[in-house]
Formats: C-alpha cells, sequence, structure tokens
C-alpha cells in the first residue's frame, strides 16, 4: 500500500479529468461537481484502507456517476411530486464504466474547466474557491482552513459560484478565439492570487495556507504542459518558482520578516532557481514580453545576485522602466522607484514615488509609507523616516508586517547602523 | 478581507426591536444574514446581552478588580457585532448601512488584521 501523500497526489490529478469526463457525458458542470467532490471523499477514505483500484480513474468515474444519478434521481422525485413533467434520467447503463474511463481522456479538459471556474461573473474570492475544489481536487474543508473561514461559508460560496456560473449561461466548452485571450488571462491571475495566498502565509500557524502555493504551482505547470509556446504562462510559472524559491529564507522562526537584503541566500531553492531561470530566459528569447514575463526576469535577477550588494540595479531598472510601459499601475511604480533609488540614489526615488500621492489607489496605502520612509532612510532622514515607518505600520492589516515596520522605526529611534 | 461590524446600541434598541414595531425590522436582519450566508460572505456574529450583565476586571497593583456594570453610563455601547469576508470595503460598508440598527445608533466598520504577510 502506497503512502497517504501518493493517494493525494493521485487523487487530485484525476479530479479534474474525472470531471471532465462527467461532464462531457453528462452535462450539468454543478452537479458533476458535487458528483465529482463526494467520490474523492469516498476514495479519500477507501484507497488507504483497501488499496488503491487497479483503475483509479474508472473507479473515481463510476462512484461518480452513481451519485450523479442518485442525485438527479432525487431532483426528479421532487419535481414530481410538484406535478411537472418528468425529466429524462441516464439510463442504468451509463453506470457501467465506458472503455475510455480506464485511459487518460483523448482531451485533457483541466483548461476548459478552468476557463469555467475563473468565469468572469464570479468574484475574485470565488474564482479562487471553485477552481480548487474542481481543478485542483481539494475539499471544501481544507479551502475553508486555507482562507481561515468556517466550512459552511466556503460551501456556500462554492455553491453560489456555480450558480452564478449557470445563471450566467457559461457552457463547458472552450470560447472562441477573440475572447479566448482575455479568459486566459483571468485563469492566470487566479492562479497567482492563490500563489500569493499561500506565499505570504508559509509559516508558523498557517502552515496549510501554505499549502496553496504548492497547489498553485501545479495547476499552473498543467496549463503550461497544454500551452507550452504561451510566454505568459512560462512568465507566470517561473515567476511562482523564482519567488518561492526564497521561501524558506523569508521567515524567522518566531515568525518575523526578513527583507530580500537581509535573507540568508543559502538557504535559497537552488532547484526552483535554476528551473525558474531556464524556463524565463526561453520565454524572453521570443514573443512579445507580457507583465509575468518581466516579474520573472526580475525575481531571477535578484535570485541570481550571490549578495544583496551584487545585485545588478541596473538591469533591474531597465525591466521596470519595461514593465511601467507594458502594465502601468501604482504597485510597479512603489517597486520602480527603489530600483530608481539604488541606481540613480534615494532623492531621484522618492521624486518618482511623490507621483503616486495624487493617486487615490495607493496614496492611503500602507506601502506608499513603507516605501517611502525606505528611502527616507538611504538619504539619511532618519526623522522622517521613523515616522514614515510608523505610519505604515499603523496602516497596514498584517500582523507580521505591522512588527517589521514598528521594528526598522525602533532601530532608527536607537540610532543603529541603517539597514543595508 | 475579513471585517468586524460592531454594532452600537443606544438605550432605547433593544425595545424599539422587540417591540410593536420590531418584526419589520427583525425580517430586514433576517434577510440580510441569508443574502449573506448564501453568497459566503458571513463569517460569523453573535448579539450581546444588556450591558447590565457586565463585568468589567481590571489588574491594579498586580491585583484582581472585578466590579458590576459597565464602569460608565455611556450613550451608546457595544450591543454586537458581525464579522464578513468580502471584496471591498465599500462592501462591507454598504452590509453597515442597511443594517437597520444605523437609523438608530451608529456602526463601526473595522478591517480585521491578518496573521501572514509580505516581506518588503
Amino acid at each position: 500500500m502506497s503512502a497517504p501523500d501518493d493517494h493525494v497526489d493521485l487523487l487530485r490529478a484525476l479530479a479534474p479529468q474525472v470531471l471532465g469526463i462527467l461532464v462531457r457525458r453528462h452535462g450539468r458542470f454543478d452537479a458533476c461537481e458535487d458528483a465529482v467532490q463526494d467520490a474523492l471523499l469516498a476514495a479519500a477514505v477507501q484507497w488507504p484502507a483497501e488499496g488503491v483500484p487497479e483503475s483509479p480513474r474508472g473507479w473515481l468515474v463510476t462512484v461518480a456517476s452513481r451519485r450523479l444519478i442518485d442525485h438527479l434521481r432525487g431532483e426528479q422525485a421532487r419535481r414530481r411530486r410538484e406535478d411537472t413533467a418528468a425529466a429524462r434520467v441516464p439510463a442504468d447503463e451509463a453506470l457501467a464504466p465506458a472503455p475510455d474511463d480506464e485511459q487518460p481522456p483523448e482531451h485533457d479538459d483541466t483548461l476548459t474547466l478552468l476557463i469555467l471556474c475563473c468565469h468572469p461573473a464570479l468574484s475574485p474570492a470565488s474564482q479562487l474557491a471553485l477552481t480548487l475544489r474542481a481543478v485542483g481536487g481539494l475539499t471544501t474543508a481544507q479551502i475553508a482552513s486555507a482562507f481561515l473561514v468556517p466550512e459552511a461559508t466556503m460551501a456556500q460560496r462554492i455553491s453560489r459560484a456555480k450558480q452564478s456560473i449557470r445563471a450566467a449561461g457559461g457552457g463547458f466548452e472552450m470560447p472562441p478565439e477573440p475572447e479566448r485571450g482575455e479568459r486566459l488571462r483571468v485563469v492566470l491571475h487566479v492562479l497567482y492570487l492563490i500563489f500569493n495566498e499561500g506565499y505570504i502565509a508559509s509559516s508558523g500557524p498557517d502552515l496549510q495556507r501554505g499549502e496553496l502555493t504548492r497547489e498553485a504551482i501545479r495547476l499552473t505547470r498543467a496549463v503550461r504542459a497544454l500551452l507550452p509556446d504561451d510566454g505568459e504562462v512560462a512568465g507566470l510559472l517561473a515567476l511562482m518558482l523564482l519567488t518561492d524559491a526564497r521561501r524558506a529564507a523569508r521567515i524567522r522562526a518566531d515568525g518575523t520578516l526578513i527583507a530580500l537584503a537581509d535573507q540568508d541566500r543559502s538557504l535559497w531553492n537552488r532547484a526552483y532557481i535554476e528551473e525558474g531561470t531556464t524556463l524565463i530566459t526561453g520565454a524572453l528569447a521570443h514573443a512579445t514580453h507580457g507583465p509575468y514575463q518581466l516579474q520573472a526576469a526580475i525575481a531571477a535577477v535578484h535570485d541570481e545576485a550571490p549578495s544583496a550588494q551584487d545585485t545588478d540595479w541596473p538591469q533591474i531598472l531597465a525591466l521596470y522602466e519595461l514593465l511601467a510601459r507594458v502594465a502601468p499601475n501604482p504597485m510597479v511604480t512603489l517597486n520602480h522607484a527603489v530600483a530608481v533609488a539604488m541606481v540613480h540614489g534615494p532623492r531621484a526615488g522618492l521624486e518618482l514615488l511623490a507621483t503616486l500621492d495624487a493617486d487615490e489607489r495607493i496614496a492611503d496605502h500602507h506601502r506608499l509609507d513603507a516605501v517611502r520612509a525606505h528611502l527616507l532612510e538611504m538619504a539619511g532622514d532618519h526623522a522622517a523616516a521613523g515616522a514614515g515607518y510608523r505610519a505604515a505600520a499603523r496602516r497596514t492589516t498584517s500582523l507580521p508586517e505591522q512588527r517589521y515596520l514598528e521594528a526598522r522605526a525602533a532601530r532608527l529611534d536607537s540610532g543603529a547602523p541603517p539597514a543595508p | 478581507m475579513k471585517y468586524i461590524l460592531l454594532i452600537y446600541d443606544n438605550a432605547n434598541t433593544r425595545e424599539t426591536f422587540l417591540g410593536e414595531n420590531g418584526e419589520a425590522l427583525m425580517a430586514e436582519i433576517d434577510a440580510i444574514m441569508k443574502e449573506l450566508t448564501e453568497s459566503g460572505e458571513l463569517v460569523g456574529g453573535e448579539a450581546l446581552a444588556d450591558p447590565s450583565n457586565t463585568r468589567t476586571i481590571r489588574v491594579v497593583d498586580g491585583a484582581p478588580a472585578i466590579t458590576d456594570g459597565p464602569f460608565a453610563e455611556a450613550k451608546e455601547h457595544l450591543g454586537g457585532y458581525l464579522i464578513v469576508d468580502c471584496e471591498s470595503p465599500e462592501r462591507a460598508a454598504e452590509i453597515a448601512l442597511r443594517w437597520p440598527s444605523a437609523r438608530f445608533s451608529p456602526l463601526e466598520v473595522r478591517p480585521l488584521m491578518d496573521p501572514a504577510g509580505a516581506e518588503m
């Protein structure tokens, strides 16, 4: 018998395939998705005890089909009681495994499912939850615990998401070409949100939330396998790998954050850095350069520097100039200002930062205060820097960020040497 | 992002909600709770007992000091709370505005701290 982890990996890999088979056969994405979730839960209980069946996919399809048919019969009976026309119920033959249940399906439906789960009618929170359940094969309880909400809340969110897709007429098919690119962009954004949700939590009491990085990387790998020529898919996967590579170095055992410049680089994951760098180098060699590719390239320059002092800031600055042109937004400007400061001095960085003061998307954001404080500290204005860190600490809603910012302010008060 | 809605009552709030015309107000609350439950935004919430049931505790010079009742008669007191998980502060404020007691006494909407964070 294999280890429980093997079961979990196998189940998660099979989840979208089984769901794809069911939806192709019966339609009704919402009911099929519930049935597959039931089958996954049954497998999670039975397989470790009884061993993995000879054809795991066929087993899941059979069990899920049975649940689906029970559900549809129940619905039909209800409708009959309400004296409406009888609906068609699949015949019992539908229960017998079809020959192709044993084989990997001809079409890989993962991308179609992702596009459906990231339907534009849904809020980002619902897109995330539904993607993790329907494509990732996570249970509602796992998703709820990752997002720190009660299971009932998450169950409602998922069920409402499926209703909204149905109401919006979302079908199980690839959208036509002009729309497809835009829909794929939403999918990549949702995968990146899942990654970030896990990355910022990947320590301490939130380890389970941290699992989300692994899941986001796994799903992005699956998308990359289906779209190997898409530069932004490669860019996103590279960005995740090059960011996650620093995970072990970003936080102390007591939960306090360590700035990039102060991290112990020997803790960085070399295998991820190599894989990410190879990916992004290949992607940048052709095609147009989208925002994920440029962010991955920036991460690669950081990751390749043997020490913070050896960072190739002129290269990073050039990449931020490109990024600011391709995808201008205030968060990019913040990081761009840091790169300007590292190349042309803190005053030049502060000048760029001043352009954000009138931008209501970020004027009240703690990161603007924090970055300004950092540049003021570089410029030697410790009083203003300390006040800036304290203002940022009051505004942030993140406990570790608040501790970090208070510590920076306290260090300036005590007259300790400024951070490198 | 999670927000807590701190619902303040005045001296007459409970009478208003439990009195003759309270049924319509309670129905509004039921409708909002149903909507928040179905949308998956409701994380939790409770009503607090009347402030006369309060015990105020302090440690004074290392010794526990417990007094019955709230320390001072306030015009408004905390009557209950809701925790919602929603897309934006605007949405949280919209929920608070629809809470019927907002017509009699204020609600405070405050984000909860997140145990996670990004390095800077």
